[in-house]
């Protein structure tokens, strides 16, 4: 029995969350509260289905696919419908080693936040907002037509506004919108970018894989389309990726969205939309316009350090905890940029784990914050004085977070870093200073202030003001099962890398190979 | 292609729309009045029963009955458009001749602005079933509401407006253009004043009866010029002449006198003054139908007028004579359209100006076509062919979400005005679906996928670059047309069109209701029913929209 999962996995959560709104639409708000339980325990289902499809295909258990031999430009699990006939628009669907683990890490992060969240208020329409997210989502990065692309790509903006518009912080209007216009307007310029490259093509079509065939083969002997056209589309597309990243100087709406989206929505967005990003650099711009990112690619590093340093610098002055979590992410993100202009099989395998890496441990810290909101009332990182006597679950998963976060070994973030630094020293030699610099103090600094903070001060007698002299409460059993699972990934995938290593390392050397970039 | 001479059978199944629409009119004029009336002979006493006045019949004295019969008889018309465009045996391309003189040529291309027309007034008819008259006062007793008289005339306007604007699309002569053009404006004037005990209303409708009068006078002088240079508005012995006598002083100043005329109807910029105070002065559907029908009205003049008649083969480069001035105009309605909306508070006003920005969309895409036969086209007709389908599209999509948005304002009006922002406050809690309909109106306005309106603004734009980018081989960005950059501006200005599309649906679901405004909303399922058609029209027609963009394409084709 052929049966299309991939287009499943996309269609049935988006379904899905609309006929659940659509249920409980009518209803006045007592009925509707009685609908939360239910229906959060619908999307939890579904979410575990497709969890658990996704890594049986990751298993080979369904379509037998060996994923180490995954060339560049081939895809597994391929189907094709037609959609706008008139337009040469198509339901193209297809998996390979650069968006596999972002399929599976969004199939694996929504029953997890679902989890972390599970008492979330109104999770009637809470919940199923989340699943169209997260099919929304895997549209993106399963999608391999241009126009589906752009269309999932869109999509994912309104669940996301309307869960931080009504479960988000204090500045949430504002927030809100500072989300939605910027990713909206990057995303518009890449889109007359990609319309511009499509009446340039000598074949005009939407797949990208036909794209790509016939831009490397212009590239073999040339420059596709010229290299001035080339630079001129290669920052159209690059814009609107770097918005959604997102890199400095366009990072600023991140701080505002992550403050005041609502934690179930920070996971999702620190964990996966930000890849989106990245990943739409790797399957576009580099796969179609290799001259131009041998052009531009000492601006994406100086892009890329200015990133790391940046973020870094001002994560160290937040006094906010979820501020201080979302530049972080700033700064992981400046560092995807830098395995990129490394031009290095590693160098892009490394950038292509740390996506994955940063889509565990970022969650995490973001759960993290949101228990501590929860339980504190607080976001300020002085109230967590001595947090580790009253709340140790929340204290260890909050230190555990920063560990992993900040690159230590044995922890998924640490390969990322690793291999990075080795593809960075490569290529550039001993510009390596600078992230290396910054990567090691702000590490130390962290981890010696959160020490501090966390284990230290703080009597056991002496809870936090913010509490206005309740008793300190420790993590709800829920918030403690999704971190655990987190937890237990993170180091999971920091010992045996390779689990998804093996098939990304291909990709990129395939990819190498195919756009005609030697390597070391 | 056939033709008809006179007034014959197969005329009358030619023309079955229009007909209807005048049947219709004559029905509404007639059926409400019918009563136990009498006629006394003169000199004598016998009275004849005929029929007229007296108390009316218990079966036609129903207030509702005007509106229902408008409903039934757009929607037959309707039908029979739509069953025209889908009908692939039926012969395309027939002509009405009288006197030897071509007025009328129907095709595809007048029939899919029909249906755009009759479309948008069937769903503002719909929508008018339960609320006439409309506006601020609340206190107005049932009696006053459900005055049959002024429902007649309601909808008499309507169907007047109809049959104007069906004449515009079926005009092959532009003075018959024109009388079509004054029939469907001063409906609208009326309409736009129909609600003259309000300030807003008369103040927006005398605004608009002004500017509008002195667009079409000055259209109107436009025409008498080119009749002097042509000696005939035929649009084929004006096309021979313009390729004959190419652009003389005389004919492009004839061609900018009309184009005032029509740049007031698609409210582009400078001329869209009138155009926020009659929206905002107008009840929400009349609004609606502004922003629909009678702008592509306008739009249908432009076409004419520059696609058929000036050939673009002025310029040195294959390029229309008039392309540089539309490039400007556009650029300058879709950005002082935007930039307009951003500050306004009255959701009426935000939708004008939106659409005011829209104008300037499909003006940039009609200069594209003034560039389609520049030097690095290499299949002129197929790339005029595109845009003008991507045009059509967008056109007939709008009517759903741009009516659609305004009729969500028309059930807020039923409680009492909908002129502020904080109207729609709370909107989302009140009636979930109503604020789900207008927030995917908004969306779609604003060009987000998977919406229609994402679709048609796609389609426009990849027309402008299948235009600028030509045959594909450049050497840099700055090889292709400047059209190019029109596309770019477009984008940017969609970008600024979030903001304030997106900030009514932060009211919706952020701001706490009104005071006044925290119950249930206005009942009144009609309207409902057409808001629901609406959103579902926005919705399908974004994710399948093939048929669609194949009907517009066969239009355009006939265009030619």
């Amino acid at each position: 029995m052929n049966v299309d999962y991939l287009s499943m996995m996309v269609i049935l959560p988006i379904l899905a969350s609309i006929f659940l709104l659509i249920l409980t639409s009518r209803l006045n708000a007592a009925a509707r509260a009685k609908f939360d339980a239910p229906v959060r325990m619908a999307t939890f289902i579904i979410s575990i289905a497709m969890f658990v499809v996704a890594t049986l295909m990751f298993l080979g258990e369904i379509g037998g696919v060996n994923w180490e031999s995954i060339a560049f430009n081939t895809f597994e699990y391929q189907e094709s419908y037609v959609w706008i006939e008139q337009l040469g628009i198509t339901w193209t669907v297809g998996v390979d080693g650069l968006s596999f683990p972002m399929v599976w890490l969004t199939t694996l992060l929504m029953p997890i936040t679902i989890i972390a969240t599970w008492n979330e208020k109104s999770g009637a329409t809470y919940f199923p907002l989340m699943l169209m997210l997260g099919g929304a989502l895997i549209g993106v990065f399963v999608a391999l037509d241009m126009f589906m692309f752009y269309v999932f790509w869109e999509l994912t903006l309104i669940p996301m506004f309307f869960l931080i518009l009504k479960w988000g912080g204090k500045d949430r209007k504002y927030a809100a919108q500072k989300f939605f216009i910027y990713t909206f307007t990057a995303s518009v310029i890449m889109l007359l970018g990609l319309l511009t490259m499509y009446f340039l093509m000598d074949t005009q079509t939407f797949n990208m894989q036909e794209m790509v065939v016939q831009a490397s083969g212009a590239n073999a002997s040339g420059v596709w389309l010229g290299l001035e056209v080339q630079k001129v589309l290669f920052i159209m597309l690059m814009l609107g990726f770097l918005v959604k990243l997102p890199a400095a100087p366009f990072h600023t709406w991140l701080p505002d969205a992550h403050v005041q989206a609502p934690t179930g929505g920070s996971m999702m967005l620190a964990g996966v939309m930000l890849k989106m990003g990245a990943y739409g650099m790797f399957r576009l711009p580099i796969s179609l316009f290799p001259h131009a990112l041998e052009e531009f690619r000492f601006i994406i590093m100086m892009i890329g350090l200015v990133s790391l340093v940046w973020g870094a610098i001002v994560c160290l002055g937040q006094t906010n905890l979820k501020k201080m979590v979302a530049y972080s992410s700033v700064s992981h993100m400046g560092v995807i940029l830098l395995g990129i202009a490394s031009m290095q099989p590693l160098g892009w395998a490394a950038a292509l784990f740390m996506m994955f890496a940063h889509g565990i441990i970022s969650p995490m810290l973001f759960a993290v914050c949101g228990a501590f909101k929860h339980h504190y009332h607080s976001m300020e990182i002085g109230a967590m004085r001595g947090m580790a006597k009253h709340s140790p679950w929340l204290a260890t998963s909050m230190m555990f977070g920063w560990m992993a976060s900040l690159g230590l070994p044995l922890l998924a973030g640490f390969v990322a870093e690793l291999m990075l630094m080795v593809a960075y020293w490569y290529a550039y030699g001993w510009w390596i200073i600078f992230p290396g610099l910054v990567l090691a103090i702000t590490a130390a600094y962290y981890l010696w202030s959160m020490q501090r903070t966390i284990f230290e001060g703080g009597e056991a007698t002496q809870p936090p003001e913010s509490l206005h002299g309740e008793p300190v409460p420790d993590i709800d059993n829920s918030e403690k099962i999704a971190m655990l699972l987190l937890a237990a990934f993170t180091i999971l995938f920091g010992v045996m890398p390779w689990i998804f290593l093996d098939m990304m390392d291909m990709w990129t050397r395939s990819a190498m190979a195919f756009l005609g970039f030697g390597g070391a | 292609m056939s033709s008809h001479n006179g007034f014959d059978s197969a005329m009358i199944e030619t023309l079955g729309p229009e007909l209807t629409v005048f049947v219709g009119l004559l029905l509404i004029m007639i059926v409400p009045n019918l009563g136990n009336g009498t006629f006394r002979i003169p000199g004598t006493s016998i009275r004849l029963p005929w029929l007229f006045g007296g108390t009316r019949f218990k079966a036609v004295a129903s207030p509702r009955l005007p509106g229902l019969l408008a409903v039934l008889t757009m929607a037959l018309a309707l039908f029979q458009v739509v069953w025209y465009l889908l009908d692939a045996t039926s012969a395309d391309g027939q002509d009405i001749i009288a006197g030897g003189i071509l007025i009328f040529k129907v095709n595809m291309f007048s029939r899919i602005f029909e249906a755009i027309f009759f479309a948008a007034l069937l769903l503002a008819a719909i929508a008018s079933l339960d609320r006439l008259p409309t506006g601020p006062q609340k206190s107005d007793d049932i009696d006053v509401l459900f005055n049959n008289r002024r429902q007649a005339d309601f909808y008499i306007l309507m169907l007047t407006s109809a049959l104007g604007m069906s004449v515009v699309a079926l005009a092959q002569d532009l003075f018959v253009l024109f009388v079509g053009l004054e029939l469907a404006s001063f409906s609208t004037y009326v309409l736009v004043a129909f609600h003259k005990e309000s300030r807003a209303g008369s103040e927006g409708g005398a605004k608009y009866f002004i500017v509008g009068s002195v667009a079409s006078a000055v259209g109107l002088y436009g025409l008498s010029m080119l009749y002097l240079w042509a000696g005939s508005l035929q649009f084929d012995v004006l096309a021979t002449t313009w390729a004959e006598k190419g652009a003389t002083s005389l004919s492009m100043m004839a061609l900018g006198f009309v184009l005032v005329g029509f740049a007031f109807k698609i409210s582009a910029a400078p001329f869209h003054f009138a155009a926020p105070d009659a929206y905002s002065g107008a009840n929400s559907p009349v609004a609606g139908v502004l922003a629909t029908a009678s702008k592509a009205m306008g739009m249908l003049g432009l076409m004419r007028v520059l696609l058929i008649i000036t050939v673009p083969e002025a310029n040195a480069d294959g390029s229309a004579v008039w392309i540089g001035l539309l490039g400007v105009l556009a650029a300058v309605t879709m950005t002082w359209g935007n930039i307009a909306a951003l500050g306004s508070e009255n959701p009426k006003r935000m939708l004008a100006y939106s659409s005011v920005a829209h104008a300037g969309y499909m003006l940039a895409a009609l200069t594209a076509i003034g560039a389609w036969n520049w030097g690095l086209v290499d299949n002129a007709g197929d790339a005029m062919d595109v845009v003008v389908a991507a045009l059509l599209f967008h056109m007939f999509v709008l009517v759903f979400f741009k009516l659609g948005a305004f009729l969500v304002l028309g059930v807020l009006e039923m409680e009492g005005g909908a002129s502020r922002l904080s109207s729609l406050a709370g909107l989302g809690k009140r009636e979930p679906l109503l604020a789900v309909a207008m927030f995917l109106f908004m969306i779609s306005l604003a060009g987000v996928p998977p919406m229609a309106g994402f679709l048609s603004k796609l389609l426009v734009i990849m027309g402008i670059v299948e235009v600028a980018t030509g045959t594909g081989s450049l050497s840099s960005i700055g090889d292709a047309h400047w059209v190019w950059w029109l596309a770019l501006l477009m984008v940017i200005n969609s970008a600024i069109s979030m903001f304030y599309y997106l900030r009514i649906g932060v009211v919706m679901y952020f701001h706490e209701p009104e005071e006044g405004r925290r119950g249930p909303l206005a009942s009144g399922a009609s309207i409902r029913v057409a808001i629901a058609l609406c959103a579902i029209g926005t919705v399908a027609f974004g994710l399948v929209g093939g048929e669609l963009i194949d009907l517009c394409r066969d239009a355009a084709e006939s265009l030619r």
